[in-house]
């Protein structure tokens, strides 16, 4: 029989140790305040941000010569896209100069062109830039570094598969320890909770590579994360709006930005207005605001779309190799050098990638909190905000200022220890765990794809309400399958099949926004609908679990 | 699949098993040395890469994972 072996207590608990989780941790630990990072990996390398990134977005009016206002406005405009209560970027934005100190004095050099900071990249022709460029392949050692100093403790290889709650606030959260073959549970007793899992990755096909389940832009390990706070009753936001990303075909990997060229049809027409040549300045932002192009030329024939950096100068090539081992890329850098394949003579395809949770997710205040009380949440798996690195550490920072500060009053739970749903959980956990002749966990989550992408895809493809009637109504019999045949005989492979099961849930919340939105709005194409109402766009849909089943409500975006 | 684990290198100190994300190596059951397990889980991150103190791996990156590329010379004008 499985059974919870130990019971620790903490102020904090913080689930997943990426970007924001070690922030958080950071943050607490300067006030004193003990905290336990549960990581599914280990935190050294785990997450989006494992090898590096290179764009930091930040607000300093002294070098960027621009006010607040017309900074949020930028970022609508671009990769960011209207998906924010623009209250929280506020929020966000008024933190980020410090955040982006203090990880230049803790060693991840904010500066490497000299003395000042620069501003680089994802940017409009003779508009305001938003991101320091910045070197950050060693930024989680440094982060974990700290981190430990501060006094976090470090549970690596412990995925949280379920949270605890009562009356309305959280009291805990159930870990697995996937070390050894045979699984082992742990029940954290927490003041606090902050769910800090990434972004939700394996709902949809692979775009590109269909048959490969973890060839993914994003870190394929963070998939259904935050589907253990929606079930205790954690609001999601957003849900309907596919967000996809872009970048090299068929080896998908984030960091698009990084790459100094000019996105060009195959007959050498550039595609976007923004560049004629390559601009290390700027970049080529014309994915970041015609987000379908890259699928859209391949539907429509005149694909496909290459990315030419032949015409930057060997300084510039240089500078992007140098930009790509501080982004992390040196697994694509070896492969391009072993394969021959030259950014000075060579255009690479660039395609777009399947829709992933990411700024689509839990709702927050600007707090960080959500609406179950000491629960919180930091980084990609926010639902109304979306700011890749710079999000995850200032949003790892101010929830765990806030949640600090909550815990300094909350008492932990005594009922948490007896919680039915440990028991009712662990008897699941066990069954998948001895099934017989059962069937593995990738049979369900290639099924819970196909119904997304049947049911539920992203432009240029249709939802109505016909297909996400009846694309609900499959998911439900693939959740009953999946309870009823997953067989996980060890704990590696446990691990994802509850990564699917939550999948599912989150899956299903998906459709359930998607059906309530009867219009259409960016890539969210209703054929039923086919307008984009006018007030609609100002208000946005939240799933909330009640009774055990996803529903509705509509609420107003929160502007600044 | 990926990565691969260059025996004559390898002193089995774990690091990798320790350190990749997504667990694609396990310890074997009888010599408790890294195993490629899970290969066709791996991202090609190039954590296992990059901490491996032997210099004992490398990823071979699957066939269906080829980076696309032309000549540019061959992106001009009239040259549909
Ligand atoms: C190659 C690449 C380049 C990028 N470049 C940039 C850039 O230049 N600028 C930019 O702004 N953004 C960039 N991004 C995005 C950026 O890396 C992410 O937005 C950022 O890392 C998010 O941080 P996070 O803490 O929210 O999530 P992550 O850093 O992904 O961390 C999530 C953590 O949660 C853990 N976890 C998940 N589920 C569980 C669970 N159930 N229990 C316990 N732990 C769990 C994961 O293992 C992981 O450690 C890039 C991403 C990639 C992949």
């Amino acid at each position: 029989m499985l059974n919870v072996q130990r019971i620790l207590d903490t102020d904090i608990l913080i689930v997943g140790g990426g970007i924001a989780g070690l922030m958080a941790a950071i943050c607490a630990g300067e006030q004193g305040i003990a905290t336990i990072v549960a990581e599914k990996a280990h935190v050294r390398r785990s997450g989006s941000g494992a090898t590096g990134n290179d764009h930091f977005l930040c607000f300093m009016p002294e070098i960027q010569k621009i006010t607040l206002k017309e900074m949020i406005n930028e970022m609508m405009a671009g990769q960011v896209g209207p998906w924010h209560d623009t209250l929280l970027t506020k929020v966000f934005l008024e933190r980020t100069a410090e955040m982006v100190h203090r990880w230049h004095s803790w060693g991840i050099n904010m500066k490497p062109f000299g003395p000042d900071y620069v501003y680089m990249g994802h940017a409009f022709p003779d508009r305001p830039r938003m991101y320091v460029k910045y070197d950050g392949h060693n930024q989680k050692e440094i982060l974990v570094k700290k981190a430990k100093e501060n006094g976090a403790l470090f549970l690596n290889h412990h995925p949280v598969t379920d949270l605890l709650a009562e009356d309305g606030r959280v009291t805990g959260a159930l870990l697995m320890d996937v070390r050894e073959d045979e699984p082992r549970f742990t029940l954290v007793r927490a003041g606090a909770v902050i769910m800090a899992t990434g972004c939700s990755t394996r709902l949809y096909p692979n775009s590109m590579t269909p048959a490969m389940l973890f060839n993914s832009g994003f870190c394929p390990s963070c998939a259904g994360g935050m589907a253990s706070a929606y079930r205790i009753g954690a609001r999601l936001v957003n849900m309907e709006h596919p967000y996809t990303h872009a970048g090299t075909r068929y080896f998908a990997r984030c960091g698009k930005a990084t790459w100094i060229g000019v996105y060009k049809y195959p007959d050498g027409r550039p595609i976007g207005p923004f560049v004629r040549r390559p601009d290390r300045e700027i970049g080529d932002n014309t994915s970041d605001v015609w987000k379908s192009v890259f699928a859209d030329l391949m539907a429509n024939g005149t694909g496909p779309a290459y990315l030419d950096c032949t015409e930057a100068s060997p300084e510039d090539l240089e500078f992007m190799r140098q930009g790509m081992i501080s982004e992390g890329l040196t697994s694509q850098l070896d492969y391009m050098d072993r394969e021959g394949i030259d950014p000075a003579r060579h255009a690479v395809e660039f395609g777009r990638y399947e829709p992933l949770l990411f700024g689509r997710g839990l709702e927050i205040d600007e707090t960080g909190s959500t609406n179950i009380k000491g629960l919180y949440v930091a980084g990609d798996p926010i639902g109304n905000f979306r700011s890749g690195i710079a999000g995850a550490v200032t949003w790892g920072w101010i929830s765990a200022e806030n949640a600090s500060r909550h815990v300094k009053e909350a008492e932990l739970s005594e009922r948490a220890r007896e919680d039915p749903l440990i028991a009712a959980r662990l008897a699941l956990y066990e069954k998948l765990l001895r099934r017989e002749n059962g069937a593995p966990w990738q049979e369900f989550n290639i099924a819970l794809q196909q119904l997304m992408n049947d049911y539920c895809p992203p432009a240029p493809r249709v939802r109505s309400e016909t297909l996400l009637r009846a694309g609900l109504k499959y998911m439900g019999d693939l959740r009953a399958h999946a309870l009823r045949d997953m067989a996980a005989p060890n704990s590696h492979t446990l691990m994802r099949g509850l990564e699917v099961l939550d999948l599912v849930d989150l899956g299903e919340a998906v459709m359930t926004a998607a059906r309530e939105r009867r219009e259409t709005r960016v890539q969210h194409i209703r054929s039923d609908c086919p307008f984009t109402s006018l007030s609609d766009g100002e208000k946005f849909i939240n799933v909330e679990l009640k009774n055990g089943r996803p529903v509705t409500s509509w609420r107003r975006r929160r502007m600044l | 699949m990926p990565p691969l684990i260059d025996q004559s290198r390898c002193i089995g100190c774990g690091v990798c098993m320790e350190i990749c994300p997504m667990q694609v190596f396990r310890p074997n059951k009888e010599t408790r040395r890294p195993e490629v397990t899970y290969g066709d889980e791996c991202w090609h991150c190039n954590s296992c890469v990059l901490d491996c103190r032997q210099q004992a791996l490398s990823l071979r990156i699957p066939a269906p994972f080829m980076m696309l590329h032309v000549n540019a010379s061959e992106l001009e004008p009239g040259r549909r």
